[in-house]
């Protein structure tokens, strides 16, 4: 079902193109071959399980990663060719922080467009109004390290813009960030894109988030799995499916073993794919008195990424950031 | 809320900019060089206990070791007291601790370099159209700025040790210091891509600054009577050897030169050490920042 394969150099409009990318560590084929192309001010979402290939995808996009082979373009620049010419026309923001939080808000905005060599005249006024966009005004001036990480990453937003970015990438925007504040930043990212024409790239494992986003293309173990609309994946892929939550651990296992491949367990629940009526019947049969609930429900993406991949999307693993994290805490060695 | 702000076309301030001559993109290299740097020394400038530390190292080396071993300092020649070498023990060791605190705030500046990488600021710069060139020569300028300014508090404490210095012996030290300051930071670089955590790094680094400034001719002169004939009778001939084998003990002696007027090696062996030094360190840590 790889939609997105077959359809490259054809698309006049695209902002990026990618064909045929493949990467591999060692033994683990991190990217196998993946190919599909993004309009401009499209709203394009990767979805995948973590260890999906996503974040690797993405590396190579912001040119920090080479792959094995392939080739991919930017606003119709080679990023393997020309990675410093590519650079200038994408804003980045990744999954773990990047700021520097003994710098200002202000002073991480300026550093940035140094960088980025955004003319001196135009600096101030730039940063002034994306800092009204995300609502980081009031606090122009403190220090990074103040802020909660919700205004961390609305900072991170507007500055991946400041030097008039066309293609936003975000690598998992909204992890570890409360229900509220990623609600603001979906909020800025759809506000962003319809003022500015951006092209945005995002990257999630929440699914309830894909379903704004204007294509979704699924990804599992460096493979595009299918790439549609929220709906038209619903509607081709997605089948209505069985949501039970069974008493203990004993049904669980019981219930997993008997529809083998068509049940995935997200939490506490399971979800059976693709049933009919007869086949409700003959679970209330078997397993009617040893679950606590029972639901027939109507296709969604997560159903659709189970049908896919086999698995509900997990959680995030600990990072090596947050162990460095909690030493600087005890404050060894001028860390800060 | 501004809709309005960004809805309206304001072309001035949001105009594209197409301009990817080599010419634009150099510019941006320099203006990116420009950024890393003023980020290291703002770094520096909020970082109080590093600033602490600098203050305090030299008077402590200075008031403490170096007023209190200056009674020692002279041979005892047969019950006559002599004055071994021309100056104070103090005005001995003063070069020495402008070297002291230029290692200790060049090799601990690479903690930067892991935090940076750690805390993804790293990242930051690597997506930034600068090259990674830039990115760290820009760190190592902003670190040997550091580490020279952290220099000139020794030279602060000039006139308490009694070291008179002319403006152009001055000038002839700061670019000294300079040289030495850049090719320490370059250490501290390749120190911190070879470790990847914050906890190694201060054992490491202690165990790097504390011997080669100790086996650096710093504390004890090479020849106590002067006479290269005696030297190796006073001294064991291995901490003779390692004194020689460290390029530090070359870069306090052009400082000695330069302060005190007082030189044990040729001056032109000192320069051409300390340049030597600097450039293969500077070499090693481009080659390992590329490769990291």
């Amino acid at each position: 079902m790889n939609t997105g394969a077959g359809q490259s150099g054809a698309n006049p409009t695209a902002m990026i193109e990618v064909t045929n990318l493949a990467k591999r560590y060692g033994e683990t084929q991190a990217l196998g071959g993946v190919s599909f192309s993004v309009g401009r001010g499209e709203l394009f979402a990767l979805l995948g399980p973590n260890g999906a290939g996503k974040t690797t995808l993405l590396s190579i996009l912001c040119t920090i990663l080479r792959p094995d082979s392939g080739s991919a373009a930017i606003a119709g620049i080679d990023v393997l060719r020309h990675p410093l010419r590519a650079r200038r026309n994408i804003g980045v923001v990744f999954q773990e922080p990047s700021l520097d939080d003994r710098l200002s808000v202000e002073e991480n905005l300026r550093f940035h467009a140094l960088a980025y060599g955004v003319p001196l005249a135009v600096r101030e006024q730039r940063i002034t109004q994306l800092l009204d966009v995300v609502e980081l005004s009031d606090v122009r001036e403190r220090l990074v390290r103040t802020l909660s990480s919700g205004m961390k990453r609305r900072l991170e937003i507007a500055r991946a813009l400041v030097h008039n970015s066309r293609v936003l990438f975000l690598d998992e925007p909204t992890v570890g960030l409360d229900a509220q504040s990623r609600e603001r930043i979906w909020f800025y990212l759809r506000r962003l894109q319809e003022l500015r024409g951006l092209t945005i790239v995002v990257t999630t494992h929440y699914i309830e988030e894909v379903e704004r986003c204007d294509r979704v293309c699924v990804v599992d173990h460096g493979k595009v799995l299918a790439m549609g609309s929220p709906d038209e994946l619903k509607h081709t892929i997605g089948r209505e499916y069985l949501r039970v939550r069974p008493k203990n651990s004993e049904a669980k296992a019981e219930i997993l073993a008997h529809y083998g491949e068509r049940a995935a367990s997200s939490t506490e629940d399971i979800l059976i794919s693709d049933v009919s009526e007869d086949d409700v019947e003959d679970f209330l049969d078997r397993f009617g008195r040893r679950i606590r609930s029972l639901d027939v429900e109507r296709p969604s993406l997560e159903s659709v990424f189970l049908t896919l991949t086999g698995k509900a999307p997990r959680d995030q693993a600990a990072s090596p950031r947050e162990r460095t994290l909690s030493f600087a805490k005890q404050g060894g060695e001028h860390t800060r | 809320m501004t809709d309005t702000a960004l809805a309206k076309p304001e072309i001035d301030i949001w105009a594209e900019d197409n301009d990817d001559s080599w010419r634009r993109l150099l510019w941006i290299q320099v203006a990116g060089l420009y950024a890393v740097w003023l980020r290291e020394i703002k770094r520096a400038l909020r970082d109080r206990g590093q600033l602490l530390g600098g203050f305090s190292r030299p008077l402590l080396w200075v008031l403490i070791m170096g007023i209190g071993l200056n009674p020692y300092f002279r041979g005892e020649v047969y019950g006559e007291v002599k004055y071994v070498v021309p100056f104070t023990y103090l005005q001995f060791i003063f070069p020495a601790v402008i070297v002291l605190n230029i290692l200790y705030t060049s090799v601990q500046s690479a903690i930067s370099v892991i935090w940076d990488r750690q805390f993804g600021f790293l990242r930051e710069v690597l997506v930034s159209p600068l090259a990674r060139e830039t990115i760290l020569v820009g760190k190592i300028l902003g670190g040997a700025t550091v580490a020279m300014f952290h220099g000139c508090f020794v030279l602060v404490l000039a006139r308490f040790v009694d070291v008179t210095i002319t403006p152009q012996a001055i000038l002839s030290a700061l670019g000294l210091m300079f040289v030495l300051s850049f090719g320490l930071t370059s250490l501290g670089v390749i120190i911190a891509s070879r470790i990847k955590s914050f906890e190694g790094f201060g054992v490491f680094s202690n165990l790097v600054i504390l011997p080669l400034y100790f086996t650096s001719s710093s504390i004890f002169p090479l020849d106590p009577s002067l006479t290269a004939a005696q030297s190796v009778v006073n001294y064991p001939e291995w901490l003779v050897a390692i004194v020689r084998i460290n390029p530090i003990t070359y870069c306090v002696d052009a400082l000695r030169g330069v302060l005190i007027n007082f030189n044990q090696f040729d001056p032109t062996t000192n320069y051409l050490v300390l340049g030597g030094m600097t450039l293969v360190f500077f070499v090693i840590a481009i080659w390992e920042f590329r490769r990291g």
